[in-house]
């Protein structure tokens, strides 16, 4: 970026995050900023898929290479899955909760776990991770659930779901746990180095906690998104108390963050697409709405991914309490946000992967041009690709292309 | 309990009532092809609805679950085909194993009058390849949920053609994340971000009318 090559590290980092962070409180920074997260697929540039979640080493240095080649205002690459159930199992327990949120190529090892399939494991090594869930739950089982999650989750769905643990108390589920222990303190650190890397370059994390939409719990972990779906018509009232019995562990894994500086709680939603508004407001909206209200009560802001096409539920975002945190769209058109949103909500979003794809270079210049002229005025706006992904076929001076832009037409 | 009282019932979704009616029909002795063609209806105006906004993807998952269930109890009284519509190759493409949306796909393009041939999931170009050798269909649907499924369609779509086979067969992607740039990318004919817009996009290509 221009100017950059001059600063130092301390500077750039203070001036970037202090970028986001002043769009986050809905003001108007320098200049817009510019997110990237990945969950792998772009830096297959550089390592295998298989590489990048079984080799912490490898994982530091491609990461750490693409944010020297691509620098931007926050990179955040996620190289490890899904495992928000491990983190709710043990929600009482706030030393080890957060630190089995996510699982790598040797914790999904450690557990044979069913809910993740891996590069050069159960996929083509070049691939990259991917979560795809399961039924481990009956309909007839809500009320266990309900009564108590944490001994229903701890004593009946982790044996069914990771295959190391079927048999509770025996040889090899204890040794599970201790491998998966061995493999946390291991991830951790590698969390941590990989952070110093970045800010050795300049570029900034984000502090981040995490929680979950219960109903996507449910979706997820449970009874598979679509078992899920007809559960909200077949069994209505259990879905509904089953939700608003997951609110309180959901609060405790965020929270567990909090004493170590977390200050942005990540909240991926996955079926608010499915659903029709009325469905979105009986059964998924309120107890999302409770978490995010009372983390931000907490003092801690949400990021959330509203997956796909968000339209139909834009407004209900408004009935939150106004900066409480970030509205991160795929598919919504972030204009059409911006206009019912605005000096509400910060928007981030406005890229299309696709786009960085097949297009030209000016075509993605021209297009960012177009975006930010109708999205920047008034700030509360972050430029970011549409899905938290960048394909790696994605050409180095399409990525250019986007960084260049954002730098010319972002400016305020 | 008639023919149209079943269309009402799946139109609204009411599961119990379309089964207890398809059971009731079929055993007065209706025909089962008669039963199937008030489904294919049905699901046309759920179709419809769902284009213009009134029903979301929630519904579409549920009729085409009940869709399902009709024809496992339909399908065995079937004494004769009709003549399918046409015939898609389906899969979710190499490296890529969601396929949520495909089986959505599935159960309105079969309801629809579609024959489908699924191949299931991460499935890779030379399997395409020999189920448009072996099957010889008029349409092959590629479907991906991330982004790493772009490559794996355009690589199907090149060996579609060092097989001699491109011109033979109209190819469409589908998934949450397909565009117009996908499809130039990947050398598609069409594309589509849901399963009924990828209905009406098979039937055009066929010159079937929407």
């Amino acid at each position: 970026m221009t100017g950059a090559e001059l600063k130092s590290p301390e500077d750039l980092l203070k001036e970037r995050f202090g970028r986001v962070e002043k769009a986050i409180e809905l003001g108007e920074p320098d200049r817009v900023p510019l997110i990237i997260f990945t969950c792998g697929d772009i830096l297959r540039k550089y390592a295998k898929g298989y590489e990048l979640y079984f080799n912490y080493d490898r994982a530091r240095e491609v990461s750490v290479r693409f944010a020297t080649e691509y620098p931007v205002d926050v990179f955040l690459a996620a190289l490890a899955a899904e495992g928000f159930i491990f983190a709710l199992a043990f929600s009482d327990y706030p030393d080890i909760a957060p630190s089995v949120r996510f699982w790598t190529g040797p914790m999904h090892d450690a557990l044979g776990d069913k809910y993740t399939r891996w590069p050069g494991r159960e996929l083509p090594e070049d691939s990259i991770f991917q979560f795809i869930g399961g039924q481990f739950m009956e309909a007839k089982e809500y009320c266990k659930l309900s009564d108590d999650p944490i001994t229903f989750l701890n004593e009946v769905i982790l044996p069914r779901s990771c295959l190391n643990l079927e048999k509770p108390n025996s040889e090899k589920a204890n040794v599970a746990l201790i491998r998966l222990g061995v493999e946390v303190s291991r991830y951790l650190k590698f969390l941590g180095d990989s952070a110093a890397d970045l800010a050795k370059v300049g570029v900034p994390s984000l502090p981040l906690t995490f929680a979950y939409a219960p109903l996507d719990f449910i979706g997820d972990f449970l009874r598979y998104p679509t078992g899920a779906l007809l559960d909200v018509r077949r069994h209505p009232d259990d879905v509904k108390r089953a939700c608003e019995a997951l609110v309180e562990p959901i609060l405790k894994v965020a929270l567990s963050l909090k004493p170590a500086g977390a200050k942005y709680a990540f909240i991926p939603l996955h079926l608010n697409e499915y659903l029709s508004p009325k469905l979105y407001n009986e059964f998924y909206w309120p107890t999302l709405k409770k978490i995010i209200v009372a983390l931000y009560e907490q003092g801690i802001k949400s990021l959330v991914f509203f997956e796909g096409w968000h339209d139909p539920h834009l407004e209900t975002i408004l009935e939150l309490p106004r900066g409480w945190g970030i509205a991160y769209f795929e598919k919504t058109d972030v204009r059409k946000a911006k206009k019912i949103l605005g000096g509400h909500t910060c928007i981030m979003g406005g890229v299309p992967p696709s786009l960085l794809l097949e297009a030209t270079p000016d075509k993605i210049k021209g297009y960012i041009k177009d975006i930010l002229s109708e999205v920047k005025p008034g700030g509360g706006f972050i430029l970011s690709p549409g899905v938290a992904d960048i394909p790696m076929p994605v050409p180095p001076e399409n990525l250019r292309a986007l960084i260049d832009a954002v730098e010319e037409y972002g400016r305020y | 309990m008639s023919l149209a009282d079943l269309i009402d019932a799946f139109v609204n979704l009411d599961e119990n009532r379309v089964l207890g009616i398809v059971e009731k029909l079929l055993r007065e002795g209706t025909d089962p092809s008669e039963i199937l063609e008030a489904c294919r209806k049905a699901t046309t105006i759920i179709g419809e609805r769902f284009e213009r906004g009134e029903y979301f993807l929630s519904e579409l998952v549920f009729a085409s679950e009940i869709f399902n269930s009709v024809m496992r109890v339909v399908l065995p009284e079937l004494k004769r085909e009709t003549k399918p519509l046409g015939t898609i190759v389906l899969g979710t493409v190499q490296g890529d194993i969601h396929d949520i949306g495909k089986n959505i796909f599935k159960a309105f393009a079969e309801a629809a009058g579609f024959k489908v041939i699924d191949l299931g999931v991460d499935v890779p170009p030379e399997r395409f390849v020999d189920a448009v050798r072996t099957h010889n269909p008029d349409i092959v649907g590629m479907s991906g949920l991330l982004t790493i499924s772009y490559e794996s369609m355009k690589k199907t779509v090149n060996a579609l053609k060092e097989a001699g086979l491109r011109d033979r067969v109209r190819v469409i992607v589908g998934g949450g994340r397909m565009d117009e740039h996908v499809k130039r990318y990947v050398g598609a004919d069409e594309w589509a971000d849901n399963a009924m817009l990828g209905i009406r996009k098979c039937k055009e290509m066929l010159g079937l009318g929407g």
